[in-house]
């Protein structure tokens, strides 16, 4: 018998309503629109919406009069399809970039999607495949994406990174950096940076080597790649055992994306915990650059100063989350409000510190001095001897961002108040296996969180949300005096941001684990968020470790 | 507690290994391993069938040396219609299958690690026509961590 010839296997995508091609838009994405992304507050062309870091955007439509008829533009939805990794994992973390009335968003697996962003139609799409066996600590995320000269780039979790044309998301280039069989992978969001694009690297609960690497926007050729842990002889080396690899295996991943001052021309990147976690016993010393932040000169890759926040950590309390540029009383500051449950204020042209108070609800691991001095209380020490602190290992903020606005001289902060239980177990590091150091396990009772605003000139606090859940997503500030920020149980709120008030609640569904942004087309204000619970829920907030799943991204706008 | 015992005698003793005896199904990746080989092309071709009334891919794991492009051939011999959706870099590749019917494919994995397919109508999939493609070496030598080599498991 002759067989039916089936043809050849088509893109999935040609089987649905995409359209295909985006408009050029991004080929007018510069470094020098970047630098003065504030300056078109209609769009969100960079993570955090500027290199600053703060999460604000002076779009004032949107206000705390009118906020309460906020209501659905559309939605956007993918699901997942086929068997993928990480398949009880998977969460939609990103932070939608926008250009002229373009989104950029990446979800989990591999998807980027353009999406038009008055209409929500998706314009094309790309798929990267992730072996199902890839490590992830984590869950199957993704954070977001970057835009400049045409181009969108984004990083894969077997540790790619690709230049998409941002007209047909065709690939560009493609580089590989980082290693899967040693356990590493790849999640944060890019940052382009002169005509570099940045990354970071994830794996430090696999005991592999932290590290930044710089690509050029339009060959991909590597410019440079600077370790956050030193061999043996380079700065900082004295910080871990002479004798030994604790170094090889050390962690310090940055798994984040960084901020940027472009008089300085420094970086400001935080690096994640040391590896084994809890296991102190094989990295005896500080261990640079772990909990730090490194203030890097994008040009060459170099380390120009670091501040450690966490030394010789034994808790897990990673320091990758963002470090906010705001200047006060002329002087040029960063704040950072780090895992250990502690409010750094550092002086950015130094690392000096100039502040640190608490911002956390429950800190019983240790003290830090009004000096820095850090001083261990509570800690895992003796096999098998269960010790209890507070924050747990997800920390008083997780990586979600905390949001500054110059209107109120505010920050506004998503704190989770979450112990844990941590018993030392040693064991021998293998590449690419779990490299804990001990069992752990979090609270699921006596749990909550908070929104909370503090005062950016005084540290102290100026108002409070309570939640009973922890709060697990990032802050967004408005000119419009307001902060919109998720919940785990899926409200997506407004609150006023000089008083706390909380003005607009909508019910997404699903917990919140992104980064909502904010933009405009022809003058009508939009907030987008993308919702989908899951990545290390066991973590964070166990709680709610049964919660639903989705994949939702939602756009916000005030009716026509 | 179950005591853990050899897999294989015991597949077939349960009859795990076919339809509709130990359990609905069969269980996945039973249906052997193939090697993509080198064409005279110069790029890897693999092959891949649907046996009658057994629901699976044959063979079910294909072993690709290195990453980079799989031509691959699907043949269904079975008297009912399937389809594969199949992994590849830029978006999942999708084909339908009809009653002895045969089609190609193209594909781009990375790699190393490994990536399923199916047949995604009905339950296929859970009934048995879930395969798997390995993809085995390793990332280039400029990703790698500059470390001693490491003990591994």
């Amino acid at each position: 018998m002759e067989y039916v010839q089936a043809g050849h296997a088509v893109n999935l995508g040609t089987l649905s309503g995409v359209k295909g091609s985006a408009p050029p838009v991004a080929q007018n994405v510069t470094y020098e629109r970047i630098l003065k992304a504030r300056a078109e507050p209609q769009n969100w062309l960079t993570y955090y919406g500027a290199y600053d870091g703060q999460r604000y955007s002076p779009l004032d439509q949107i206000n705390t009069e009118n906020v309460k008829r906020l209501t659905p533009a559309w939605v956007f939805q993918r699901g997942p399809i086929g068997l993928h990794a990480g398949q009880s994992t998977y969460s939609f973390e990103a932070a939608p970039i926008v250009v002229d009335g373009v989104m950029y968003v990446s979800g989990w697996d591999g998807w980027v999607w353009t999406i038009d962003a008055r209409t929500g139609e998706e314009l094309w799409a790309y798929h990267h495949e992730i072996p199902f066996d890839t490590s992830l600590c984590c869950g199957n995320v993704n954070r977001g994406v970057a835009v400049a000269n045409g181009k969108v780039f984004v990083v894969t979790l077997n540790a790619h990174v690709l230049a998409l044309d941002a007209v047909t998301g065709k690939p560009v280039w493609d580089k590989t950096y980082g290693d899967v069989r040693a356990g590493e992978s790849a999640t944060l969001a890019p940052l382009v940076v002169k005509n570099l694009v940045i990354v970071g690297s994830s794996g430090g609960e696999f005991g592999v080597r932290g590290h930044l690497d710089a690509f050029d926007l339009d060959t991909g050729r590597r410019a440079w790649r600077t370790y956050t842990v030193p061999k043996p002889g380079e700065p900082g080396s004295d910080t871990w055992p002479k004798d030994g690899q604790a170094w090889a295996r050390g962690g310090a991943n940055c798994w984040v994306t960084g901020t940027y001052d472009p008089e300085l021309n420094l970086l400001y990147w935080g690096t994640g915990n040391p590896s084994p976690d809890f296991d102190g016993s094989v990295r005896e010393g500080d261990n640079l650059y772990t909990d730090s932040v490194v203030a890097v000169d994008p040009d060459n890759g170099q380390i120009r100063w670091h501040y450690q926040y966490t030394p010789h950590d034994l808790w897990d309390y990673d320091s990758v989350m963002e470090h906010i540029l705001f200047d006060l009383d002329g002087r040029k500051l960063l704040a950072h409000f780090d895992k250990n449950g502690y409010f750094f204020v550092l002086d950015r042209t130094n690392g000096q510190l100039v502040r640190v108070t608490p911002f956390g609800e429950r800190i019983t691991w240790g003290e830090i001095s009004a000096d820095g001095k850090v001083t261990p209380k509570v800690y895992p020490e003796k096999e098998g001897e269960p010790v209890h602190v507070w924050p747990g290992p997800a920390g008083a903020k997780e990586w979600t961002h905390a949001a500054y606005s110059p209107k109120t001289q505010m920050f506004y902060v998503p704190v989770q108040d979450v112990g844990a239980e941590i018993t030392l177990r040693r064991r021998e590091f293998k590449e690419s296996i779990p490299y804990w150091g001990a069992s752990v396990n979090v609270d699921t009772k006596d749990v909550q969180g908070f929104v909370k605003a503090f005062d950016a000139a005084t540290g102290q606090e100026r108002w409070r949300y309570r939640d009973d859940r922890p709060i697990s997503a990032s802050v967004l500030a408005t000119g419009g005096d307001l902060v919109f920020v998720g919940e785990a149980t899926g409200e997506f709120d407004a609150f006023n941001a000089q008083t706390g008030e909380l003005l607009w609640q909508f019910q997404t569904g699903s917990g919140h684990h992104s980064s909502p942004t904010t933009y405009s087309i022809d003058g009508r204000q939009y907030i987008a968020v993308p919702t989908g619970w899951g990545a290390w829920v066991e973590g964070f907030a166990p709680d709610m470790f049964g919660a639903p799943r989705g994949d939702a991204l939602f756009v916000f706008a005030l009716p026509e | 507690m179950a005591n853990r015992v050899e897999l294989s005698g015991w597949v077939t003793a349960l009859g795990l290994d076919r339809q509709n005896k130990g359990t609905l199904g069969r269980l996945v990746t039973l249906g052997g391993l193939g090697h993509a080989e080198v064409g005279a092309d110069g790029r890897l071709h693999a092959r891949v069938r649907i046996p009658p009334d057994e629901l699976i891919w044959e063979p079910s794991v294909i072993v690709m040396p290195y990453g980079g492009d799989l031509e691959l051939e699907l043949v269904n011999d079975d008297q009912n219609t399937h389809c594969a959706l199949l992994p590849s870099n830029g978006d999942l590749q999708w084909i339908w299958l009809p009653v002895y019917s045969r089609g190609t494919a193209t594909l781009n994995l990375d790699g190393p690690g490994y990536y399923w397919y199916g047949s995604n109508i009905g339950n296929d999939e859970g009934r048995g026509l879930l395969g798997m493609i390995a993809v085995l070496g390793d990332v280039p030598q400029e990703a790698r961590l500059d470390r001693p080599p490491q003990p591994r498991p």
